[in-house]
C-alpha cells in the first residue's frame, strides 16, 4: 500500500466516521421536539 | 390503527429506519468494485462531491416533501407529488415512487432468501455440516468454479422452473419464510415494526461488520504479497489518471444515488409520518452519514480486502468482473473457505447481508401499503393483504423466472436502475422548480437542528436536475435501443416488462380513483393551499 494509499483511506474514514460521530452526538443531545421554540423562518434565512 | 394515526416513536427511529432502507448489499458489494474499478483512492474525491452536492440535498428535498405531504394528510408519492407538483401530470408521474419500492421488492426478497440461507448453511457448517461446496485444496480456479456452480444451484439460475423440479427446492421455502417475516414486521405498523426493527438491527449489522472488519485487518500474510496491506492497497491506491476520465464521476454520482435511496420513494412516504416541528435536515444528513459508515467504513474495508488476501491479485480481475452477486456469492465463500475460523465469520458475514437487506426489503412495501390504503380507503388488514398479494406474484415470478437470474435482472434494470433516475428528476424538478426552492427551504427549516447551507440552493435549482436529465439523456441515447432490442430477443425478459407494465396500470387506476376520492373529501390535491389553511378550512367546515 501506497502512503497516499494510506493517506485517502485515514483521510475518508475520518470524514464517514467523524461525521457519523457528529451527527449522532447532535441528534441524542438534542432536546426531544416538542420543546423546541424557534422561529422557522429566523433559519429559513 | 388508521394510516393516518400511525407515526414514528422517536427520532432515533426515524433515522435508522431510513439508514436502513439505505443500507443494502451495494454497500458492502457494490461499492468496493465501484471504487476499485474507477482510481481507488482518487475515487473517493468524486465520490464525496456526489455525497454532498446530489445525494445529501436531493434527500433533503424529498425528506421536506414528504413531510409537507404528511401535514396535508397524504403519505404516497403520487399524492404527495400531486401536492408538491400542482397537478395530475406530477400526481401521475408519482406513481413511478411507488412502482420502485414494490418493483424492486419483487427480486429483492429472494435476494434476502439467498443470504439466509448461506447463514443457515456456515451455521451447519460450524457443527459440521457441509460447507458451501469449495474444496480448500483443489487449485483456487477450481474452487471458485465449484462455488459458483454451488450458487447457480441453490438460486435456481440454471433453468426457469429448475427450483421446483424435484420437489421444492430448500430456498423457496427461505423465501416463503422471509416473506412473511417482511409482512409481518410490517403489520406490525410504523413504530411497533419498521421501526422498532431497525433499532435492534441497525445496531447489531455494525456489530457484525465490526466483528469481520477485525477478523480481515488480522489475517496473516498469505505469501506470494498476498497481504491485508495490499489488499488495502487495491482498494485505496489512488489512480489519478482516472479522475481525467468522465465514467468515473458518473460511476460515483450512480453509487451515491442508488446507496443513498435517493428517488426510491421511501423516504417521502417515511417523512411523510413526522410531524411539521419534527427535525428533517440532521435526520437527513445523519441517516446519510450512516449510510456513508457501513458502505465506506466497512464495505470499504473488508470485501476486496479479504478477497485478495486469498486470492491474490490474478483472481481479482475475476472477483470483480462477477459484479456484486459474483463477489458476495461466489469469490467470498472461497475465501471464508480459506480463512481461520471461516465458517464462522462466513456466517456472520451473511447475517449481516440479511440484515441490510431486509431493514431495506420492509421500507419497499410500507409505500404500497400507505398508497393503497389512502387510495381505496382500504382498513389496514385489507391493505396489507392486497400488498402481500401482490408481492407474492412478484415474488413468484422472479422465484419460478430463476434462470439466468433473468426476471430479477429486468426488474433490476428498468425498475431498480433507470426509473430510479426518472424518479429523482421528478421530484427535483417538482421541488425546486414547480414548487420553488423559497417555499421548500422554508418547510425545511421547521423545527430544524441545522441550517441548510445556501449554495444548496444552487445546487437543488441547477445542478442536481442538469447531472439527472444528462443522466437520463445519455442513457436513452446510448443504450435504450440496446436494453430494448435485448427484451426482443429473450421471451421471458419481455413478458417481466408485461409484468411491470400490468403492475404500473393497477397503481395508475389506484391513483385516479384515489384523486376522486380525494377530492370528495375536499383535501387539498392539487397543492392550493398551504397545509395551516387546510386545518384552518377544516375548523370552518365543522363549526
Amino acid at each position: 500500500m501506497t502512503t497516499l494509499g494510506i493517506l485517502f483511506m485515514i483521510g475518508s474514514l475520518t470524514f464517514v466516521w467523524g461525521l457519523a460521530f457528529w451527527c449522532y452526538r447532535k441528534v441524542l443531545t438534542a432536546p426531544p421536539e416538542d420543546h423546541v421554540v424557534r422561529p422557522p423562518d429566523s433559519l429559513g434565512g | 390503527m388508521s394510516e393516518q394515526k400511525q407515526q414514528w416513536g422517536t427520532r432515533l427511529g426515524v433515522i435508522l429506519a431510513v439508514a436502513g432502507s439505505a443500507v443494502g448489499l451495494g454497500n458492502f458489494l457494490r461499492f468496493p468494485g465501484q471504487a476499485a474499478d474507477n482510481g481507488g483512492g482518487a475515487f473517493m474525491i468524486p465520490y464525496f462531491c456526489a455525497l454532498i452536492f446530489l445525494g445529501i440535498p436531493i434527500g433533503w428535498a424529498e425528506w421536506t416533501m414528504g413531510r409537507y405531504g404528511g401535514r396535508k394528510g397524504f403519505h404516497s408519492a403520487p399524492a404527495i407529488l400531486g401536492v408538491i407538483g400542482k397537478g395530475k401530470i406530477a400526481r401521475y408521474l408519482g406513481v413511478i415512487g411507488v412502482l420502485i419500492p414494490l418493483g424492486v421488492s419483487f427480486y429483492y426478497v429472494f435476494i434476502e432468501a439467498w443470504c439466509l440461507s448461506y447463514t443457515i448453511e456456515y451455521v451447519r457448517a460450524m457443527f459440521g455440516g457441509a460447507a458451501v461446496g469449495v474444496e480448500v485444496g483443489a487449485p483456487i480456479a477450481q474452487q471458485t468454479a465449484a462455488s459458483g456452480a454451488h450458487f447457480s444451484e441453490t438460486i435456481g439460475r440454471s433453468g426457469h422452473g429448475s427450483l421446483f423440479q424435484d420437489g421444492i427446492a430448500p430456498i423457496v421455502w427461505t423465501f416463503l419464510i422471509v416473506f412473511a417475516i417482511n409482512i409481518w414486521l410490517v403489520k406490525r405498523g410504523l413504530s411497533g415494526g419498521i421501526e422498532t426493527f431497525c433499532r435492534y438491527a441497525m445496531p447489531a449489522m455494525a456489530v457484525c461488520a465490526t466483528f469481520v472488519l477485525v477478523r480481515v485487518l488480522t489475517l496473516p500474510d498469505q505469501g506470494d504479497g498476498r497481504s491485508v496491506s495490499n489488499g488495502l492497497g487495491y482498494m485505496w491506491n489512488p489512480d489519478f489518471e482516472k479522475l481525467f476520465e468522465p465514467k468515473a464521476w458518473m460511476a460515483a454520482a450512480g453509487q451515491i444515488f442508488f446507496s443513498l435511496s435517493v428517488g426510491f420513494g421511501v423516504i417521502v412516504n417515511y417523512a411523510s409520518y413526522m410531524k411539521k416541528k419534527d427535525d428533517l435536515v440532521l435526520s437527513g444528513l445523519t441517516a446519510s452519514a450512516t449510510n456513508e459508515l457501513f458502505e465506506v467504513g466497512f464495505g470499504g474495508m473488508i470485501t476486496l480486502t479479504a478477497a485478495f488476501v486469498f486470492l491474490g491479485l490474478a483472481g481479482m480481475a475475476d472477483a470483480i468482473a462477477g459484479g456484486s452477486f459474483g463477489l458476495g456469492f461466489t469469490t467470498l465463500p472461497v475465501v471464508f473457505a480459506h480463512m481461520p475460523l471461516g465458517n464462522f465469520f462466513g456466517a456472520l458475514w451473511f447475517f449481516m447481508l440479511f440484515l441490510a437487506a431486509i431493514t431495506s426489503s420492509i421500507s419497499m412495501y410500507q409505500p404500497t401499503l400507505a398508497f393503497i390504503q389512502e387510495a381505496l380507503g382500504l382498513t389496514r388488514g385489507k391493505a396489507i393483504a392486497l400488498v402481500a398479494t401482490l408481492g407474492l406474484i412478484g415474488s413468484g415470478w422472479c422465484v419460478w423466472f430463476s434462470g439466468g437470474m433473468t426476471a430479477l435482472g429486468t426488474i433490476d434494470d428498468w425498475v431498480g436502475t433507470f426509473l430510479i433516475v426518472v424518479l429523482a428528476a421528478v421530484q427535483v424538478i417538482c421541488f425546486a422548480w414547480v414548487w420553488g426552492i423559497e417555499p421548500g427551504m422554508k418547510e425545511a427549516h421547521h423545527g430544524a437542528y441545522l441550517r441548510i447551507p445556501r449554495i444548496m440552493r444552487f445546487v437543488l435549482k441547477y445542478v442536481a436536475p442538469a447531472y439527472l436529465l444528462i443522466a437520463i439523456g445519455s442513457f436513452v441515447w446510448n443504450d435504450i435501443g440496446k436494453w430494448i432490442a435485448a427484451l426482443g430477443q429473450n421471451v421471458v425478459a419481455r413478458n417481466t416488462i408485461f409484468l411491470v407494465i400490468g403492475v404500473t396500470t393497477l397503481l395508475v387506476v389506484f391513483t385516479y380513483l384515489g384523486e376522486k376520492r380525494w377530492r370528495a373529501a375536499g383535501m387539498d390535491v392539487d397543492g392550493e393551499r398551504e397545509p395551516d389553511e387546510d386545518r384552518i378550512a377544516t375548523k370552518a367546515g365543522r363549526s
